[in-house]
C-alpha cells in the first residue's frame, strides 16, 4: 500500500503565484498575459529573476536558475510556482534543490514538458502532488479564455477534474483507478535509473511528446518497457505526439501504431488522443492524485477521486 | 566438468595464489581478469552476416564480402540481408531468428552485423544469447549495435567488438576495416588520440565498455544496463542536438554511471545538429567534461572511434591500459600474448580492390 500523497493547499483569492523559468529562456513580454490573467483570477504575481533573463539557451546559469527556484520554494508568502516554460534544463539543477522548507510548506508546482522532471521528483522523493498544466505561453493569443487554461484555474482552486475525450480506434476498453503519474515521454525515459525515477506499478500513466523522430519514440517506449515501467500499469493515457519527425527511410507506422504495438501484450485500459499535449489541448492534471479512468465504447472519462 | 566442480577448482587455485602472495609480502599486482574470450579467426573460418536493425541491400554486401574473402574467410549471408520489413531488415521475430541461427551454428566463428540504424533493442530480448557460452564467437558492430554489446556484457559477461560493419566497407580497404581485420585475427594496436585542452591526464587499467551514448542511455534501468564501476567508458555519438547530448549525459550522471569510472574515452561526436533556437551554452566537449569535472580519472576526447573515418576496432569487455599525457590519449589492450602491431597512417592506401572476374 502506497503512502498517502501530500496535497498542497489550494489557492484562495489574494494568494501569490511565483513565476520562474527553471529551464529554457523566455522573453518577459511573453509572460504578460499570463501575469494579467492570474491577477484577474484574484492572485498576486511574483516574478522570479529568471523570467526574461538569458544565459545562451537557458534562462540563466545553473546557479541562477537554482537560486531563483529555491527562493520561490522557500518563500512562505509564495503559494504556488508556475514555470514560464520548459525547453531543457530542469534536470541540471533538480538534485541541488533543498526541499526542507517545501516539506513544511508544500505548494503547487505547475508546468509540463521539461517540468516533468519536477513532477516526477516530487512524487518519487517527496510524495507531493503537482500540476501538469499549461505554462505562460499558453495564455497568449486568446488562450487565457480557453478551457485548457481555465482547467488550471479550476485545479488550483480545488475543483476536482472530470475530463472526457472522444474514442479512438486504438483504444483498449476498460476501467482503472489509481494514482496519476507521467508527463513528457522524453523526460520520463530520461529519468529512468535516476533519483527521480517514478514507480509505475498500479498507476495510471499519461504520456505526451513533441518534435521527436518516430524511431526515437519507439526507442523511448521500449526503454520504458524494458525497465519494467509499462507492464504493471493500471491504465495508460496517450496525449498528443505532435510535430513528429521521420527519417529518410520512413518508419512505416503511425505514432498510434507504434504505441499500440509496444503495449499490445498488456491488458489494462488505454486511450489515445487525450487532451494533454504541446498544442493548446492541454488540460491540468494533478500528478500524484487518484483518478478513475474509463475507456468506453462511446467516450473516455478521467475523473479525479 | 560440472559447474560446481569447476567453481571449486577455480576458488581453490585462487586461494593458493593469494596465500603465496601474502607470504612473500609483495604488493598485489593489478587484477586483470578479462572476460572469457572467443577464439580469434583462422583462415577458412566462416563469418556470418545478419541485419538485427535497419535493412541492408544485397548490393551493399559486395565490398564487404569480397574483402572478407580476401582476408581468407568464408561468408555466410543471413536471411535478413536484402530483406526489408517496415524500416527494419525483417520483422523483430525474423531478425531475432537470423541472429539465433548464427549464434547456434558452431561453424560460424564470428558475426558481423550488417549495419546499425535502429532496431537491435527491439529484437534482442527474443534471442537466447546463452548459446554464446557453448559456441563463443566475436560479435562485431557499433552504433545501434551498442544495445547488443551492453546486453551481452551485462547479462552474460562476454566480450564483443566495437567496430566497422558491412556498410562501412569501401571498395578500397581503409584504416577502420584494416584495424578490424587485425583485431579479429588476434593482433592489437596502440590507438592514439591528439592532445586536447579538456583532456585530463592520468593512467589506468580497466575493462573497456560502452559505445553509442544514445544506446548506453537507453539501457538505463533495464537488465542490459552497463555496470560501469571501475571500468573505462567509451562513448561516441552522431546527429544529436547539444541539449539532447547534455540530457543523455545527465541521465548517466544522475544514475551514478559516471561516479566510479576508471577512465572516460570520447570518440567522434559528429554531425551534431545546430541549435534550434539560441545557441547552447557549451561546446560538445564542455558538455561532456562538465559531468565528470569533479572526478579524477583520465579523460580524452577525439579518440579514433565512432561515426568517423577512423573507426578503430575496440574489444569491449576486455582490459586495456588507458593513458592520457600532454601529447594525447593512448589505449592498448593488456595482453602478454597478442602481438602489438603498428597502426598505419589514416590516409595510406592499404590494399587495392581485388579485380573480380
Amino acid at each position: 500500500m502506497a503512502k498517502a500523497i501530500i496535497t498542497p493547499p489550494y489557492l484562495r483569492k489574494g494568494a501569490t503565484v511565483g513565476i520562474v523559468c527553471p529551464a529554457g529562456y523566455m522573453p518577459a513580454a511573453k509572460t504578460l498575459t499570463c501575469q494579467q490573467t492570474l491577477q484577474s483570477w484574484g492572485f498576486q504575481v511574483r516574478l522570479g529573476k529568471t523570467v526574461g533573463h538569458q544565459h545562451y539557451y537557458f534562462s540563466g546559469t545553473d546557479a541562477e536558475r537554482l537560486q531563483d527556484l529555491q527562493q520561490m520554494i522557500d518563500d512562505p508568502t509564495v503559494d504556488a510556482i508556475l514555470c514560464g516554460r520548459g525547453g531543457y534544463g530542469t534536470s541540471r539543477i533538480i538534485d541541488q534543490l533543498n526541499w526542507k522548507k517545501f516539506r513544511q510548506h508544500p505548494k503547487w508546482i505547475i508546468g509540463f514538458s521539461d517540468i516533468t522532471v519536477l513532477h516526477s521528483f516530487l512524487i518519487a522523493k517527496l510524495r507531493t502532488a503537482s500540476l501538469h498544466a499549461p505554462m505562460a505561453n499558453a495564455f497568449n493569443d486568446g488562450g487565457a479564455q480557453d478551457e485548457y487554461v481555465q482547467s488550471l484555474r479550476k485545479a488550483l482552486t480545488g475543483k476536482n477534474a472530470n475530463y472526457t475525450c472522444a474514442v479512438h480506434a486504438c483504444n483498449k476498453q476498460g476501467k482503472a483507478s489509481g494514482q496519476l503519474i507521467g508527463g513528457n515521454l522524453s523526460l520520463m525515459a530520461h529519468q529512468i535509473g535516476t533519483p527521480s525515477d517514478v514507480d509505475t506499478k498500479g498507476k495510471i500513466l499519461f504520456l505526451e511528446d513533441v518534435g521527436e523522430y518516430l524511431y526515437n519514440v519507439d526507442r523511448m517506449l521500449l526503454q520504458l518497457d524494458r525497465a519494467g515501467k509499462l507492464k504493471s500499469l493500471a491504465g495508460l493515457i496517450i496525449g498528443g505526439f505532435t510535430d513528429n519527425k521521420d527519417t529518410t527511410t520512413p518508419f512505416g507506422n503511425t505514432i498510434d501504431e507504434i504505441i499500440a504495438h509496444r503495449i499490445a501484450a498488456y491488458n489494462y485500459p488505454v486511450c489515445f488522443g487525450f487532451p494533454v499535449s504541446h498544442e493548446k489541448e492541454n488540460v491540468a492534471l494533478k500528478v500524484g492524485a487518484t483518478f478513475a479512468l474509463q475507456v468506453g465504447k462511446q467516450k473516455v472519462t478521467l475523473k479525479e477521486l | 566438468m560440472n559447474r560446481k566442480h569447476f567453481l571449486k577448482n577455480v576458488l581453490g587455485t585462487a586461494a593458493a595464489v593469494t596465500a603465496g602472495t601474502t607470504a612473500m609480502a609483495m604488493p598485489d599486482p593489478p587484477v586483470v581478469r578479462s572476460l572469457a574470450q572467443p577464439p580469434y579467426l583462422q583462415p577458412g573460418d566462416i563469418i556470418g552476416i545478419t541485419c538485427p536493425a535497419s535493412p541492408l541491400e544485397m548490393k551493399d554486401m559486395l565490398n564487404c564480402s569480397s574483402a572478407l574473402k580476401k582476408w581468407g574467410y568464408e561468408v555466410c549471408v543471413g536471411n535478413t540481408v536484402g530483406q526489408v520489413w517496415e524500416r527494419f531488415g525483417g520483422s523483430d521475430a525474423e531478425r531475432a531468428a537470423d541472429v539465433q541461427l548464427m549464434l547456434d551454428d558452431p561453424s560460424i566463428k564470428a558475426i558481423l552485423f550488417a549495419r546499425g540504424g535502429y532496431g537491435a533493442m527491439r529484437m534482442m530480448d527474443r534471442v537466447d544469447w546463452t548459446s554464446l557460452r557453448k559456441n563463443p564467437k566475436w560479435l562485431v558492430g557499433y552504433s545501434d549495435i551498442t544495445a547488443i554489446h551492453c546486453h551481452v556484457h551485462a547479462q552474460f559477461g562476454l566480450p564483443t567488438i566495437h567496430g566497422d560493419m558491412v556498410n562501412g566497407f569501401k571498395a578500397i580497404e581503409d584504416i577502420s576495416t584494416f584495424s578490424l581485420k587485425q583485431v579479429i585475427s588476434g593482433k592489437r594496436f596502440e590507438y592514439r588520440s591528439p592532445a586536447f585542452g579538456l583532456n585530463r591526464k592520468g593512467q589506468t587499467t580497466g575493462m573497456l565498455v560502452g559505445g553509442n551514448l544514445s544506446l548506453v542511455a537507453a539501457m538505463l534501468g533495464s537488465k542490459s544496463s552497463l555496470d560501469t564501476d571501475g571500468k573505462i567508458l567509451f562513448l561516441e555519438e552522431v546527429s544529436e542536438y547539444k541539449y539532447t547530448l547534455d540530457r543523455m549525459m545527465m541521465s548517466l550522471k544522475r544514475s551514478g554511471k559516471l561516479d566510479k569510472l576508471a577512465g572516460l574515452i570520447i570518440g567522434g561526436i559528429t554531425a551534431t545538429k545546430s541549435d534550434a533556437e539560441t545557441p547552447f551554452a557549451m561546446s560538445v566537449e564542455e558538455i561532456i567534461f562538465e559531468k565528470v569535472a569533479d572526478k579524477n580519472f583520465p579523460v580524452c576526447f577525439n579518440f579514433p572511434a565512432g561515426h568517423i573515418r577512423n573507426n578503430m576496432a575496440l574489444k569491449l569487455g576486455i582490459y586495456y591500459t588507458f593513458r592520457v599525457t600532454e601529447t594525447g590519449g593512448s589505449l592498448t589492450e593488456v595482453s602478454s600474448t597478442l602481438p602489438l602491431i603498428p597502426l598505419p597512417d589514416i590516409d595510406s592506401l592499404l590494399v587495392p580492390p581485388e579485380i573480380l572476374p
